[in-house]
């Protein structure tokens, strides 16, 4: 049996390889077929094929084996990509997966006969049976190489490789092509190849090599390898470092131009991919077959350096730094009685340095941490092309699916939320807002209709924009449907802007859908966007062009763990605002608060706000004071003012849970500890406006 | 080693409204003095609101309000125990905290089916020894009743994301 941690690694390989063909696929069905991109996909599909395989994973293997002849034959050109292909090849996708799932035992049996049917009728429609390539396990057949002909990708600058190129000539450093020959009678090849690592690294960078570094220094390589160098030393001078090193047969090294001339001419289109297995193979074959080898591109595995790490180690960090700072508050208190007492005295300037730093090592800490819990958006933006193909298929709509920001970072908790509410947003967008081809161009517009979907940084915040250019939403019509749904009265409805009109498809119960399909609209989706996204701090906007399209912004914090909050006094307690919620404080006296019924309220700019009292929620005593604050807080069209006695200002703070004793806790969403260790309750804003907020709307009407 | 811990028992001796209780060390996290509580409104009534605990935040209970008793006198003797079990952390008030003591088992005998004071429910024997005697509590029952199950009823999922 495998260990866990190899079974981690080959799970996290195959989510990723997966994920790659997935993306490339993709590719290729809009952009057409490009050989790097079947290359890409054929080398993960081998990967998989080779450690499934290797694992035990029959099934996984016979599938991947598959899909590999696909590319195979792609690659050769003997085959076309072509639609019903791509749809096979999602199924295969897909049905990897759910084989991943039975081997995690999530998933019941898989059969994967259907789907390697559907492939071979692929490769059999397009005339000749499948050569078929290699297969691990088996006694490898000798990769169909002629001697001699073999080209060596490595030598072959993709674009990368050529920006590199270009970019070392300006600063001064000259790219060689070097092939290093070790003596075949040699007991310690690895150690001959470390060697030759070595003292090339001395005097230069190594950016590719075949095999990879990792394979080369284990010693599992033929007769040589070929790097790539790039150096500020002269030909001469690599030459000879290398030739000093022992039991080193021959050096080759030529310089490398971006145009590509040092190559020796083929294109990466025919290259077979090769395994460690196969390179033992080429042991038996003629001597100049081996002379050069084709590499697959180790650039990235060389140029990544991380480590995972389980989050709860993460957060317990975070914790540790949480304690870090209260105990530095109480030095710097400390500090400030030492220098009350001892003035300039040098022991107490001495304390007050070491807290100074003490602060501020903390507060980087802490702030390094936070990045580290940090994941690329990407995570989410990925699964999307994908799904977008499959609902434009579905719905015979015809999409330009854009993605941009992928790289911006959110907190991983914020990640995890934000991938249903996203996936409805498109769908609708797809289904409701993209109109049919057909009538697209009847209304002038392109035949394809653009979903573009982006993540920016806005202060400390992330939005997330989803934008199409559809059809758009009618205030007038969304109001109409509204009474119909009897959603809202029409008096209501009457008095309403276009603005919160376009509010409306956010409230429960609400779909414009006419048909409802099983891609969108049962009309439960919206207002769970809604609660989801607010969940976590966030809010939705939606702006719409009737005939143009709409847009919706996604308003996001960064981080679900630290919030920024405003901090208010009630006699000795003090309580915590998320500032996502405040809209306005105001001063007040005592006599401006009226009173409509039992309520209270005060005038705001002509309109009535409905107040709360703290001590009113909680049941606490509250002596009333002349001079009060009321803090506003809104959350969707909902307006409250709590009435408090001091605002002490705005403050980040960490949040804490009450615990699984207290559970949770009506109007309470956590605690917080200040600086001086002090506990504050966090006010549950959104709660509170929910349940006792009147709608503004009401309000101002009267 | 082995023979002592199925024959002996260690426990917290404790001091609430002139009664001596004993609780099982391995529960026991740390015994602090007191500190500002602050009150948590929406909580049972013995639940006098929750502390900072070197950095995390502790549930703290009034344990003679627990019992249904008066809500104990705050004193400079008067401690907080904090307890925890698979899941939980709370601190417990308790008028003073005097030894840790360890018995036979044998001493334990079952609680005596007159103690009908309210918080019969709670103990999980009495033990005799050194002419002393001992109301052994039972950590699990004061941490989980039916008020507890009420709370851990209502949907933790929103606070999990918090934390």
């Amino acid at each position: 049996m495998f260990s866990d941690v190899e079974m981690m690694v080959f799970m996290e390989e195959l989510e990723e390889k997966i994920q790659l063909i997935n993306d490339n696929v993709l590719l290729l069905e809009r952009d057409g077929e490009s050989p790097l991109v079947i290359q890409e996909i054929f080398r993960a599909a081998h990967t998989i094929k080779g450690s499934s395989a290797v694992m035990g994973y029959e099934k996984m293997s016979r599938l991947t084996h598959e899909i590999e002849n696909l590319f195979d034959r792609l690659r050769q050109g003997t085959m076309k990509v072509t639609t019903p292909m791509v749809n096979v090849l999602f199924e295969a996708l897909d049905t990897l997966k759910v084989l991943k799932e039975e081997i995690t035992g999530n998933a019941g049996e898989v059969d994967e006969t259907p789907v390697i049917g559907k492939i071979k009728s692929c490769l059999e429609d397009s005339g000749s049976a499948p050569a078929d390539t290699d297969y691990p396990g088996s006694t490898a057949k000798a990769p169909e190489i002629a001697a001699g002909q073999e080209t060596v990708d490595i030598f072959q600058p993709d674009e990368i490789l050529e920006n590199m190129i270009r970019e070392a000539e300006v600063r001064g450093y000259q790219a060689y092509k070097i092939y290093v020959e070790v003596d075949p009678d040699t007991q310690m090849k690895n150690v001959r190849a470390f060697l030759v690592f070595e003292s090339l690294q001395q005097m230069g960078d190594i950016i590719k090599s075949y095999p990879s570094a990792e394979e080369i220094q284990d010693g599992r390589f033929d007769k040589g390898f070929s790097l790539v160098l790039f150096s500020r030393e002269d030909q001469g001078e690599v030459t000879n470092l290398i030739m000093s090193i022992a039991e080193i047969n021959k050096v080759e090294v030529t310089p490398l131009e971006t145009n590509g001339e040092a190559t020796a001419g083929k294109t990466s289109g025919e290259h077979v991919e090769q395994t460690a297995q196969e390179t033992r193979v080429l042991n038996e074959m003629p001597k100049e077959a081996a002379e050069v080898r084709k590499a697959a591109p180790q650039m990235e595995r060389t140029t990544i350096k991380t480590v995972r790490v389980d989050v709860q180690k993460l957060d317990s960090l975070m914790n540790l730094v949480g304690e870090l700072v209260i105990d530095r508050t109480r030095i710097d208190r400390f500090a400030e009685i030492f220098e009350g007492k001892y003035g300039t005295d040098d022991l107490a300037e001495n304390i007050l340095e070491i807290s100074n730093h003490l602060g501020q090592v903390t507060t980087d800490l802490q702030d390094e941490i936070m990045k580290a819990r940090m994941l690329p958006v990407a995570t989410v933006f990925n699964r999307l092309p994908r799904m977008v193909r499959d609902i434009a298929q579905k719905l015979g709509r015809e999409i330009d699916f854009i993605v941009e920001g992928q790289e911006t970072e959110l907190d991983r908790n914020v990640i995890e939320i934000i991938g249903d509410p996203l996936i409805h947003l498109i769908r609708n967008a797809i289904d409701h807002g993209i109109e049919p081809p057909e009538e697209r161009v009847r209304l002038g517009k392109s035949r394809v209709g653009r979903v573009r979907l982006k993540a920016s940084y806005l202060e400390s915040h992330i939005v997330i924009t989803l934008e199409d250019d559809g059809q758009g939403m009618d205030p007038a019509k969304l109001k109409e449907l509204a009474v119909e749904k009897g959603v809202m009265t029409a008096e209501a409805v009457a008095r309403m802007s276009d603005r919160d009109a376009l509010e409306l498809i956010m409230a429960p119960g609400f779909s414009t859908a006419k048909v409802v399909s099983d891609v969108s609209g049962r009309g439960v989706g919206m207002d769970i966007v809604r609660s989801q996204i607010e969940q976590i701090n966030g809010t939705v906007e939606l702006d719409t062009v009737t005939g143009y399209g709409t847009t919706f912004f996604i308003k996001l914090p960064l981080t679900l763990a630290i919030i920024r909050a405003l901090m208010v006094s009630l006699g000795e307690q003090v309580f915590a605002f998320p500032l996502t919620n405040v809209q306005e404080t105001l001063a007040i006296k005592r006599e401006e608060i009226k009173m409509i019924r039992h309520n209270e309220v005060i005038v705001v700019r002509g309109r009535v706000l409905p107040l709360v009292r703290i001590s009113d929620i909680f049941k606490i005593e509250e002596a009333d004071e002349d001079r009060l604050y009321v803090v506003m807080l809104g959350s969707a069209d909902r307006r409250i003012g709590v009435v408090v006695h001091r605002l002490i200002g705005e403050q980040e703070i960490v949040i804490k849970s009450l615990g699984n004793y207290l559970g949770q806790i009506t109007g309470l969403s956590g605690a917080t500890i200040l600086g001086d260790g002090r506990v504050a309750l966090i006010v549950d804003a959104r709660g509170l406006v929910k349940e006792l907020g009147t709608e503004e709307l009401a309000y101002a009407a009267n | 080693m082995s023979e002592n811990k199925r024959e002996e028992e260690q426990v917290v001796v404790f001091q609430l409204r002139n009664q001596t209780y004993g609780i099982d060390i391995d529960s026991v996290l740390e015994i602090i003095r007191m500190e500002s509580i602050v009150q948590v409104p929406g909580t049972p009534d013995f639940v006098e609101g929750i502390i900072n605990l070197r950095g995390r935040i502790i549930p703290v209970m009034d344990l003679s309000r627990r019992f249904g008793l008066e809500a104990a006198d705050i004193t400079v003797s008067s401690r907080i125990i904090i307890v925890e079990t698979s899941d939980i952390t709370v601190g417990m008030i308790v008028d003073s905290v005097s030894e840790v003591l360890r018995f036979p088992l044998s001493c334990i005998e079952p609680p005596p089916p007159m103690v009908g004071a309210g918080n019969v429910e709670f103990i999980r024997g009495v033990a005799l020894y050194d002419q002393r005697m001992f109301i052994l509590l039972d950590l699990a029952r004061i941490l989980v009743d039916d008020e507890k199950n009420v709370l851990s009823l209502m949907d933790t999922e929103a606070m999990k994301i918090l934390v």
